[in-house]
């Protein structure tokens, strides 16, 4: 898990032991507007239907209308997981600093937190627990097939 | 002595211990301001903790119904040294405090994870603690011991990055007997597991079965597959649902609402393209750990004992039966057969006139666990009829078992008759509560306090909710009441019919007998259906049988006929 984030400006980017790809920073469009401008970034909602077309976007925002609307985390997923979406994912909207060890799991790699939040660059709620039971797109081995199980 | 539990990894025990300090950190936040109340209330909920009418209530995690007694000593002390000397059972096999202090609730927590216990995921719109049959692991007609996959899916389930926030809270049951007492047909989801005729493990999936507002039986979409699958294809109900289940209306928001609007094969083919694309993912299970957790459920070395012991004690038992004819009573509705010779599992009943369903105090928890040390292995469960289980009794210990219980207050002899009644904590404690349940439940039974007439009766689940949300299960129960409000004043809506799927019946929403009543007739109306039930009863009918044969037609007549 990512104990560290970096801030420019109000993005906040996570930073893990693995390294992560060079940050990019560029205006996000709507679908429609984004296709048009394909050197720009999409934004989608938390409902949308992508397609394997978003593989090229040179970043990608989901926008989270309140903080518990959990189809951004499975839409996160889908891009990671079976779109095979590479590029920068940031979370945008009503992102809360509690929910960001969610995020970070689910293949995000940057949020700009919600009006009036902040946190520090090593605040434990980035990472409340050492590892997780399940696999996530961070980590996709489930703790079953990790080493630790006999103890 | 090992018990069947399972026991905690050290991987387990950090990530329970982490746990409490972020949600006291949480609790620190909030108390300074720097959390705004709704976006504490998400945090707290998946910590267990609601705010009540008078106090907050904090739900504790039973994970299925399981307890060692040195858990259950934890939660009496708990009760004596946090709440009022109390707790509560609950519908869902969990334990509930009704008077914590909001900022003592991470030392609750502590004292909690010290003994491998948690109220993670305990309220929330997450996936909720598991539960099942409440013999599971003894019962004579399980085909295995289902709680390694209660616990597997306990921990695939645990603060899941995915599926935390979903539409609504979602529910999962199993049930590895012929007789479903896990009520797998009104979750959101309902898991049969059972062995092939090879022997391996198999999982039947039923989904969008539920109570509330819209009461509907699960439908099965998947059968027969394999134990190692479990997981990836629960994730493809999952993700299904999380990403196309209603969020704009929290009545309309629980899978069943989806699965009816997609239609059960439309919502089957869905999860059945998702299921293809991650069944072979690093999340199929592998034999290595079912079969480490399905370990810790081995089931204790019980004594084996001979042909003339085993004799003698059925024959002491009668002897007893025949000298004391309420322990005799007690016996009949509360010793539930064993798998193993010459033990009996036995159900503590909390269900006295005069003390509100499912409430036990610290003394008595105590008892409980002090009993299942002496007769048992140490192990208990809590039932989903708000009572506790000692799984593994030996049947020569029945009659001291009985007499310490009665002087316990929990030897009442009515477990699955009218006065074991179902009710959730209504409008004495709850917020949500159109009308109170409490004083209902206690008016039937100081009605029908005539044991021999009661014993009469043969089963009947008697379910009180104090509104549509359905916590007491009213629309399962033999004779459901639900509290209504009309005009500001409390009623109460009665149907009859409802059943849970145990009893080798099948389950089904009960059909509502009329207009509702006030809570003084409640007892008189439910007076007279029983008379109509007696009347027209052939002898191996239970009162759901007689209803179904007989129809509504038939006690609409005479409920109202009489009210006129
Ligand atoms: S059924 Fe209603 S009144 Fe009863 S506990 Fe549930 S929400 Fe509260």
């Amino acid at each position: 898990m990512p104990r560290h984030v970096e801030f420019e400006g109000t993005v906040g980017r996570f930073v893990d032991s693995q390294g992560r790809r060079a940050p990019v920073d560029l205006p996000l469009l709507a679908a429609d507007a984004w296709a048009a401008t394909p050197s720009a970034g999409l934004l989608l909602s938390t409902d949308a239907e992508p397609d394997a077309r978003v593989q090229s976007a040179p970043m990608i925002g989901i926008d989270f209308s309140s903080f518990h609307d959990g189809r951004g985390l499975s839409l996160a997923v889908l891009l990671r997981t079976r779109l095979g979406y590479a590029g920068e994912l940031r979370a945008l909207g009503d992102v809360r600093p509690d929910l960001l060890h969610y995020l970070v799991r689910c293949g995000f790699d940057s949020f700009v937190l919600a009006e009036g939040c902040q946190i520090d660059t090593d605040d434990p709620r980035l990472a409340p627990h050492a590892s997780h039971y399940q696999a996530s797109v961070q980590n996709p081995l489930p703790v079953f097939r990790r080493d630790h199980v006999t103890s | 002595m090992t018990k069947a539990m399972y026991r905690y990894s050290a991987f387990d025990k950090q990530f329970v211990n982490e746990r409490v300090a972020q949600y006291r950190a949480q609790t620190e936040r909030y108390l300074a301001g720097e959390l705004t109340d709704d976006e504490f209330r998400h945090l707290r909920l998946r910590n267990g903790l609601y705010v009540q009418r008078l106090a907050p209530m904090l739900r504790v995690a039973v994970p299925y119904g399981t307890l060692s007694s040195t858990q259950l000593r934890a939660l009496a002390r708990i009760a004596r040294d946090f709440d009022r000397g109390y707790g509560h059972l609950s519908t869902r096999q969990n334990v509930q405090y009704n008077w914590p202090e909001l900022k003592e609730v991470p030392d609750i927590l502590e004292v909690l994870a010290s003994v491998e216990m948690h109220a993670i995921q305990t309220s929330g719109n997450c996936i909720r603690n598991v539960t099942t049959d409440e013999f599971a692991g003894v019962a004579a007609d399980e085909s295995f011991d289902p709680r390694a996959c209660c616990e597997l899916i306990r921990q695939w389930s645990t603060s899941h990055p995915e599926f935390d926030w979903l539409p609504r809270k979602f529910k999962i049951a199993v049930s590895s007997a012929s007789d479903d007492r896990a009520a797998i047909d009104v979750h959101d989801i309902g898991l049969r597991v059972y062995r092939d005729a090879e022997g391996e493990r198999r999982v039947d999936f039923r989904v969008g079965g539920g109570l509330g507002r819209t009461p509907v039986i699960a439908e099965t979409i998947r059968s027969g597959l394999s134990m190692r699958h479990l997981l990836t294809y629960l994730e493809a109900i999952m993700r299904v649902y999380n990403r196309y289940g209603r969020r704009d209306n929290k009545y309309k928001a629980r899978i069943k609402i989806l699965v009816r609007a997609m239609t059960a094969e439309g919502f089957r083919e869905k999860v059945d393209a998702e299921w293809e694309l991650i069944r072979a993912s690093a999340s199929e299970l592998t034999d290595a750990e079912i079969n480490r957790v399905e370990a810790f459920f081995t089931p204790p070395s019980y004594p084996v004992l001979g042909a003339d012991v085993l004799a003698a004690g059925e024959s002491s038992l009668n002897a007893a039966r025949l000298a004391d004819p309420a322990f005799s009573r007690w016996v009949a509705n509360s010793v539930v057969p064993h798998r193993q010779p010459g033990f009996a599992a036995v159900i503590l009943s909390t269900k006295v006139t005069g003390t509100p369903p499912g409430d036990v105090t610290d003394v008595q928890m105590e008892a409980v666990a002090e009993w299942a040390d002496r007769f048992g292995f140490g192990e208990i469960r809590i039932s989903h009829q708000q009572n506790f289980v000692l799984p593994d009794v030996p049947v020569a210990a029945l009659n001291e078992l009985w007499r310490e219980a009665v002087a316990q207050g929990l030897g009442e002899p009515n477990a699955g008759l009218l006065t074991n009644i179902i009710c959730c904590p209504g409008g004495d404690y709850c917020s949500l509560a159109n009308a109170k349940s409490i004083p209902v439940a206690e008016a039937i039974q100081q009605r029908f306090d005539d044991y021999d007439y009661v014993h009469d009766l043969g089963p009947i689940d008697l379910n009180i909710s104090g509104c549509m949300n359905a916590c007491g299960h009213h629309h399962v129960g033999n004779i459901g009441i639900l509290g209504v409000d009309k005009k500001g004043e409390e009623f109460y809506q009665i149907s009859i019919g409802g059943h849970a799927g145990h009893r080798h019946r099948s389950a089904a929403i009960g059909d509502i007998v009329g207009p509702s009543v006030s809570r003084a007739e409640v007892a008189n109306v439910v007076g007279r259906i029983l008379d109509i039930y007696v009347e027209h009863r052939t002898p191996e009918e239970t009162f759901v049988d007689t209803v179904r044969r007989l129809g509504l037609e038939p006690f609409k007549e005479r409920i109202y006929a009489a009210a006129r």
